[in-house]
């Protein structure tokens, strides 16, 4: 059964965002997906992306109070779950000043959200339906200039542990609302120039140079580990 | 000053020369009293992060987080070269501790519990290790603590010969 888009739902609990004893997700795809891929990052290949649109669908999201701490180690998360569920469509593009775009906000007990599982799901519907990520935008190098959508439709679930980050996220108080992210880390896709040649990222990212034709071309997610929560790991599995 | 234990040694440095330039400037007459240094062993967890290929994560960001107020930042610091850190938590605070290292957008965590029992002593530690340099305090403050009794020395010595002075004009 094809559940319709939880869009609707977010913008009716939007007023409920950071309120007590609420938890928000949200997703980024940092200022990578906003900003796009200009020097001195761009890609491993020497190209300047420019995104119009970066559409992520996320599914079957579930924040968890896990004791002891998960790891991130593999693919099933042992506590209390909190379900918030999907699917979620979003612009990774159109985001707000922290190059956030808000999935859900969700009544949640105290406590703290430590782990959490989601998937990268193929959209039930819309302009992608069938894909799970996609880019839309423009490529440049050397004065050459290519439009692009480049698509896949893989499915990859993710079993996270605690969110790095500046901040420690995911409490929830009787006084504030906590808050959770899912992180794509797009560098793991497209490479950085600005990093080692030789570096792990590196060699196992795609680039451009495979898509330089473009117009609509697919492309697998496997092996780039893509999914984070901020620069916390994940496990990550093909569905 | 090294990068490595930035946070807790600069603490001690700075609170010695504070100390030192309060007595350098305060008249002779009026230290009365030998300065003294009380140091004592204490619990330190030692880590050391490394990227799954086993290259260390040098000079990474390290938070450290206290099960007391585990949404704040407890310590903040940098690994060394072999990616190694070092500091002391506050034995009257048992439970999970936590530390995040980050570089380059990775990021790893581990958590240490500081059971009962540890925390039982109720000890403060006074004292943080510094990797490399073994626990042992650092060249600039061993200079201003040798310093600092010479000068309480120096001081106890003229209060002395001044009273002997009274004594003979009187």
């Amino acid at each position: 059964m094809i559940r319709p888009p939880a869009i609707a739902a977010l913008l009716a609990l939007g007023p409920m965002a950071g309120h007590a004893d609420t938890l928000t997700l949200f997703a980024t795809g940092e200022d990578l997906a906003t900003e796009g891929f200009s020097a001195p990052r761009l890609t491993r290949d020497g190209w300047a992306l420019a995104f119009t649109r970066v559409i992520a669908t996320f599914d079957d999201v579930t924040a968890w109070r896990a004791d002891p701490p998960f790891a991130g180690d593999g693919p099933d998360i042992a506590g209390r779950p909190l379900e918030i569920g999907g699917p979620f469509i979003v612009n990774l593009v159109d985001a707000d000043e922290d190059d956030r775009v808000a999935l859900a906000t969700t009544p949640a007990e105290a406590g703290f959200y430590n782990a959490l599982s989601w998937s990268l799901a193929p959209a039930p519907d819309g302009d992608f339906a069938g894909y799970s990520l996609v880019f839309e935008g423009v490529a440049t190098r050397d004065g050459v200039e290519v439009p692009f959508t480049l698509a896949t439709r893989d499915a990859v679930a993710h079993a996270c542990g605690e969110y790095v980050g500046d901040e420690r996220k995911g409490f929830v108080t009787a006084d504030a609302g906590g808050e959770l992210e899912i992180t794509l880390h797009l560098d793991h896709l497209f490479g950085r120039a600005d990093r080692p040649a030789d570096g792990a990222m590196n060699r196992e990212a795609l680039g451009f140079d495979a898509f330089a034709e473009g117009g609509l071309q697919e492309f697998s997610l496997s092996g780039l580990h893509v999914g984070h929560v901020g620069e916390g790991h994940c496990f990550d599995r093909a569905l | 000053m090294s990068e490595r234990g930035t946070v807790l040694i600069g603490r001690s440095d700075r609170a010695a020369l504070a100390l030192a330039a309060a007595t350098a400037f305060a008249p002779p007459q009026a230290l009365g009293h030998a300065a003294l240094i009380e140091a004592e062993a204490t619990t330190a967890i030692s880590l050391r992060a490394h990227y799954d290929t086993g290259e260390p994560m040098a000079e990474a960001q390290v938070v450290v987080y206290a099960p007391d107020d585990p949404a704040r930042a407890w310590a903040r610091g940098v690994t060394d070269g072999d990616g190694r850190f070092v500091f002391a938590p506050d034995l009257g605070a048992p439970g999970r501790w936590t530390v995040q290292v980050r570089q380059a957008g990775h990021g790893a965590v581990a958590h240490v519990d500081i059971g009962e029992a540890e925390a039982a002593t109720g000890r403060e530690p006074l004292a943080v290790a510094s990797v490399g340099a073994g626990g042992a305090p650092g060249i600039l403050t061993q200079a201003v603590m040798v310093a600092l009794v010479a000068w309480g020395a120096l001081g106890t010595a003229l209060y002395f010969r001044r009273g002997r002075r009274d004594d003979a004009s009187a």
